[in-house]
């Protein structure tokens, strides 16, 4: 973590190696999430050097108290709902998740519940589950790759979005039920 | 214990709950055949998203970030390159007029040179009274200066440094041929 702060800090002094390194070190977890986001490699790559462009352009706004990772996905998110906002694709409105947050119960496990991950082999079940990432709203695709793609804590993701860290867990947990029920439906 | 929520399970292989409740859960599930089945489903479903295939960045991504990245920001003094190598081709571009043409090169030479003495010559009244305002005058081509180089920085930012070249070599090659021309007009009616 304190190395990141102290490339940030060299690149500010203007050593251009320092944000080489953070490009080397960032590029594949930023391409991961936004390539997961968008779908298309072409556009993901060019997506994920705008993120750095911007990064750089405002990296004396960059605060120390706060993890380095966490403010570059920030931005990264920032950049792919002005995108989709721009595109009027439908990132589902602030007041749907919300409704979607508060509406989810502590689900039980039914009593006859149908095997639906078991019946395939892994190979299958990852081409499943990358096409089912698609069809679930992107509110949900975002924390569902940061937790289990990119591997950050909730308490990073929460961060990330200005969010409370059980928000997070249970939109995460709504993911994977989603992907889980479509895993049948998805060719 | 009754049967566990959804997120419990999930929390539950996360570990992401507290000890005491996880051991809780650990009795239950021994004696559940339910709920095991329902943890061995989403444990599954978990590690198969953990390993999902990466999206791998081409060779040379960092270098053309970092291209993109600083090849934006040029120096302020910049555009000084621009103009030397905009002159530079004007003169190349003189001396393949003289030789594509055949006219004299000195003769055109001493041409500009008279020009320029005349024009000293019919200005140097005027010259005088701008003497006498030159304070003033100073005052005002420091900031035109200032708003020239502030002008011409942000034009090195937008554009590439080749079309920079271009477009200074046209516009001297245009300013030089109006003067030319201008002076055979003026040759020519003398002699009329």
């Amino acid at each position: 973590m304190n190395e990141d702060k102290n490339l940030v800090e060299k690149t500010l002094q203007g050593e251009q190696k320092a944000f080489e390194m953070i490009i080397q070190k960032y590029q594949q977890p930023l391409l991961n999430y936004i390539g997961r986001m968008v779908g298309e490699r072409e556009l993901a790559l060019d997506f994920t050097q705008e993120v750095f462009i911007r990064t750089y352009s405002s990296l004396r706004s960059y605060k120390p108290q706060f993890k380095f990772s966490t403010w570059l996905y920030r931005i990264a998110s920032n950049f792919i709902i002005d995108y989709w906002r721009k595109k009027k694709i439908d990132t589902f409105s602030l007041d749907h998740q919300k409704k979607m947050d508060r509406d989810l119960p502590p689900i039980q496990v039914p009593a006859d519940e149908e095997s639906l991950v078991t019946k395939f082999e892994t190979s299958q079940l990852r081409g499943r589950i990358e096409r089912a990432l698609d069809r679930i709203p992107s509110s949900l695709r975002e924390v569902f790759v940061w937790r289990h793609i990119n591997e950050l804590s909730y308490e990073e993701i929460a961060e990330i979005k200005g969010l409370p860290t059980g928000t997070i867990k249970n939109r995460v947990f709504q993911a994977k039920e989603l992907i889980r029920n479509l895993l049948e439906e998805t060719p | 214990m009754t049967c566990l929520s959804i997120e419990q399970i999930y929390l539950y292989i996360e570990k992401e709950l507290p000890s005491a409740k996880n051991r809780e859960i650990q009795k239950h599930l021994a004696d559940c055949p339910k709920c095991q089945k329902a943890v061995e489903e989403r444990k599954l479903l978990i590690e198969a998203a953990e390993s999902l295939p990466a999206w791998e960045t081409p060779l040379g991504f960092t270098q053309q970030v970092m291209a993109r990245i600083f090849q934006a920001r040029v120096s302020p003094l910049s555009w000084l390159g621009a103009v030397v190598s905009g002159f530079a081709s004007m003169i190349l571009a003189v001396v393949l007029f003289a030789l594509v043409t055949g006219q004299n090169f000195s003769d055109l030479l001493r041409g500009s040179y008279y020009t320029l003495l005349n024009a000293i010559k019919n200005l140097s009244p005027l010259l005088a009274k701008i003497l006498k305002l030159a304070p003033l005058l100073l005052k005002i081509l420091q900031q035109f200066g200032e708003f020239l180089v502030k002008g011409l920085t942000l034009l090195t930012s937008l554009i590439s440094p080749q079309v920079q070249i271009i477009i200074i070599t046209v516009v001297i090659v245009i300013i030089a041929s109006s003067i030319y021309g201008l002076r055979r007009k003026l040759f020519i009616g003398e002699k009329a």
